[in-house]
């Protein structure tokens, strides 16, 4: 036989037979290396999901963080990061599929429900009634528990909030309502004029946000929505946040009969339709609102490629954008508008329902531990280090409830997390209005309890028709909110598919749960 | 010069005698079939790390299709999970979505298929007609270079081109308007979306299948173009009537590939381009992006399995109707 290696003095032929045992050989055992578990490093590791990109200085300050988790519980924990855009749909498939992780954001308005009807989400009231952690007991008021029970009664998700009630808005440019509107925006009509005035005189924008049915009909504010400044007194009902919004008789709660229909036959929203569709034409909202990202959107903002952005009363307003605008635009300010017509006197309706509700996977590796961090993070101590970071380097106190931020280290989600309303600070340079608003916003008595407060719609009886008008709306309905296609030809297309996906199933399983609802309460 | 191709009978004798070859090999083969004898060894350890690869990630998945039939949820799991027969099917098929979904699916992946095969002929004779080697290099490793590009650049790019910052002008727009013709809203208009999918494919894949004709092309046998230069055939000539006919067995093997997978949709790209965008849905929402989009929206696995395993049937009929029509239309080409 030839030898296959010739030439060097010593070799050895090697047979065909050893060549190929030898091969075979290797490559099995890379086979056997890859599909076992790696080396891993010592100690135990939890992963976590939370929204949004990484934060500046992210490794750092989580060395940090693991370190004193490792000092006080033994152990270290490991979040990952989901694009906005990806958020919901990936921590919806990664809770559904069984993954190994501690805590996810969740809520109404991402998928809640379909989490606790496919049994994934570990129910907490056993856990926070043990006396195990004292420190998330204590740092989150039980009103906000109870506001967040599941019709079932029991609690899926711990609140982390920083205000009674988070209210839609727009962020807008202080320099620019300085320069067309006189230093103020009173109400909803002042708004509309400056963005054409911005949108004629600066070439750019008036308003820019993703898609969502929120900024058209309203919850009950919404961006775009004019009725909602005015009175501020409806919230549509759904059963879930993508699909189709019912809205609620006027006078439910005294007749006891919901008598919801789909939100084009409300007079006001189809009239907020019209308006968008005629913004889109005209140029006052961005025209990729169905395909844009949040991070490119917030570059266009900070870059000062808009007049107003999306809002919502949680004290970040400032703290989002105001460094980035000042390096592109010197000398841009910020301001908070809600345009209400009766101003602070407004008392919009509320469910008190979390924006943030951070939930426990019934699947995770520890539940325990996952409670043991929520409770760690609801230590003062702990809670600055991981949401503002190292003291000195990252920030430092601003008298006894603010911070200034001295380092690179900002925007960790800790609404995902670590919200605790004892435990905030606020950002040293908030601007004056969104102060004053998110002071409102903290105060119970400036909302109106909503009659469907509590009411959580089930849709395990209609599922195959909720996911086929879910569909339609994504097909159908989303470009309507962005203003993309003319609007009664959009309608015609969504009332026929949404008809033949079950309209009418849906919207009587909607009518009886909430008329039961009504009944009981 | 003939206008038909005959295959010189130096060829035709030398592809018959290997036929033989592979005839008397096969039927060597088989007479040894029923024991691996101990120099057969090597081979049974070298195929088995591919071998367990492909029972691992490729059949033991396929235990999972019965989630197709089960009202899945992870509490109870794939064991534990009640059967609810033909229910998850009923979501795609009573959406009134599925006709549509199936026809786009098809449209695309014939127009990719076809525009992919189409422009990587067309750019490998191109190419075999260049006769400085350092140009021809070059020209190939530029052509090939979009095939290694993220389809998520690729929506960027498009983004810039289609749309500009705020979903506004776009270089395409800028260009319409030197000519004084109307702004498209590329984004909120179906009817281009074929063609400017199919226009990325090519982009990405000509390259990349003319890299495979230009092999092709060198495996042909010099004589074949002698004989065409005696015969006083021009360059054009030879490439229209010796080159691409003799290019129809690989072309035959990439579109039977290719057929198999027609029912696939290219989610890579069109998710990445189109996204959730919902008014491009009529044109371009196919098989995958519909499953995709379900899952995600609505994280029920037994819904979406049961498209998939509808996906994966017709796929596999689609393969062995291709092949057979192949094997008797084309026997000497076909891969079974």
């Amino acid at each position: 036989m030839t030898p296959i290696l010739d030439g060097a003095a010593p070799a050895r032929p090697v047979s065909r037979r050893s060549f190929l045992a030898g091969s075979g050989g290797v490559l099995a055992a890379a086979a056997l290396a890859a599909c076992s578990p790696g080396a891993g490093s010592a100690g135990t590791t939890y992963d976590l999901l939370l929204p949004g990109d990484v934060p500046a200085q992210w490794d750092r300050v989580r060395g940090l963080v693991n370190a004193k988790l490792k000092a006080d519980l033994g152990f270290e924990f490991s979040p990952e990061f989901i694009n906005w855009t990806n958020y919901s749909s990936q921590a919806l498939l990664k809770f559904t599929a069984g993954e190994d992780f501690q805590t996810a954001l969740s809520a109404r308005w991402l998928n809640i429900a379909q989490l606790i009807e496919s049994q994934a989400l570990e129910p907490l009231d056993d856990a926070l009634a043990s006396g195990d952690y004292p420190h998330l007991v204590a740092s989150v008021n039980q009103d906000a528990f109870d506001a967040n029970r599941w019709p079932d009664g029991a609690i899926y998700g711990i609140p982390a909030v920083n205000s009674a009630a988070r209210i839609h808005h727009h962020i807008a440019r202080g320099d620019l309502v300085d320069k067309y509107a006189g230093g103020s925006i009173e109400n909803f009509d002042q708004l509309e004029k400056f963005w054409y005035d911005v949108v004629q005189k600066e070439g750019i924008p008036g308003y820019i946000n993703r898609n969502s049915p929120f900024d058209v009909l309203g919850a009950p504010t919404g961006a775009l929505y004019a009725q909602g400044w005015e009175t501020p007194d409806l919230l549509p009902l759904y059963f879930s946040s993508d699909s189709l919004m019912f809205v609620p008789a006027q006078d439910a709660a005294t007749t006891g009969s919901t008598n919801a229909v789909p939100f084009w036959e409300h007079a006001p929203y189809r009239e907020s339709l019209h308006r968008v569709r005629k913004y889109y034409q005209d140029g006052i909202i961005n025209a990729d609102r169905l395909n844009a990202d949040p991070a490119t959107l917030k570059s266009q903002f900070d870059g000062g490629g808009a007049a107003t952005t999306w809002g919502i009363t949680d004290g970040l307003d400032t703290a989002g954008h105001l460094d980035q605008l000042e390096k592109a635009v010197p000398g841009a300010t910020l301001m908070t508008l809600l345009p209400f017509r009766d101003g602070q006197s407004t008392r919009p309706h509320q469910t008190f329902q979390a924006d943030n509700l951070v939930v426990v996977n019934a699947a995770g590796a520890d539940t325990a531990a996952a409670l043991q961090l929520l409770d760690w993070v609801s230590i003062q101590e702990n809670h600055d280090l991981l949401q503002y970071g190292e003291e000195g380097t990252d920030w430092e106190p601003v008298g006894d409830d603010a911070y200034e931020p001295i380092g690179d280290y900002a925007n960790f989600p800790g609404f995902a997390l670590s919200w605790r309303i004892p435990l905030e600070r606020k950002y040293s340079r908030m601007s004056e209005s969104e102060s004053s608003w998110f002071e409102w916003s903290k105060d119970y008595n400036n909302f109106t309890l909503d009659p469907f407060a509590s009411f959580i719609p089930d849709l395990t009886e209609i599922e195959t028709e909720h996911a086929q008008i879910t569909a339609a709306v994504a097909e159908f309905g989303n470009p309507l909110f962005a203003g993309a296609v003319e609007v009664d030809k959009g309608l015609d297309k969504l009332k026929k598919a949404v008809d033949q996906a079950g309209l009418a199933k849906v919207q009587d399983e909607l009518n009886r749960q909430a008329d039961a609802h009504l009944a009981g309460s | 010069m003939s206008t038909s191709v005959e295959p010189p009978r130096e060829v035709a004798a030398t592809a018959a005698a290997s036929r033989a070859t592979q005839r008397g090999a096969r039927g060597s083969r088989a007479s040894n079939r029923s024991s691996i004898r101990g120099r057969d060894y090597g081979l049974v350890i070298l195929a088995a790390p591919a071998v367990i690869l492909l029972a691992v990630f490729a059949y033991g998945p396929m235990a999972g299709l019965v989630v197709a039939f089960q009202d899945f949820n992870v509490a109870d799991g794939v064991f534990g999970s009640p059967w609810t027969g033909l229910d998850n099917f009923e979501f795609f098929f009573t959406s009134g979505n599925a006709g549509r979904i199936m026809w786009n699916t098809l449209f695309l992946n014939i127009l990719f298929l076809g525009a992919t095969l189409g422009s990587g002929v067309l750019l490998a004779l191109m190419l075999n007609e260049i006769r400085g080697r350092v140009t021809k290099r070059l020209f190939q490793s530029v052509i090939f270079i979009p095939y290694f590009v993220s389809p998520i650049v690729v929506s960027i790019f498009l983004q810039a081109f289609l749309a500009g910052p705020g979903g506004r002008g776009g270089l395409v727009n800028d260009f319409f308007a030197v000519f004084s013709l109307p702004e498209v809203s590329w984004y909120t208009q179906p009817g281009p979306w074929p063609w400017i999918l199919t226009f990325v494919k090519v982009w990405q894949l000509g390259g990349y299948m003319s890299v495979i004709f230009l092999a092709a092309i060198t495996a042909i046998p010099e004589e074949v173009y002698e004989a065409g230069v005696i015969d006083g055939a021009s360059r054009a000539q030879m490439a229209l009537r010796i080159t691409t006919p003799l290019l129809k067995p690989t072309a035959a093997i990439l579109l039977v590939l290719g057929v198999g997978r027609i029912f696939y949709g290219d989610i890579g790209t069109i998710y990445a381009i189109v996204g959730d965008n919902g008014t491009l849905f009529e044109t371009t929402d196919v098989i995958d992006t519909y499953v995709f989009r379900a899952l995600r929206t609505y994280g029920d696995f037994g819904t979406t399995a049961a498209i998939g395993l509808f996906q994966s049937i017709v796929g596999f009929v689609l393969v062995v109707i291709a092949t057979l029509v192949q094997r008797r239309y084309a026997r000497e080409t076909a891969i079974l």
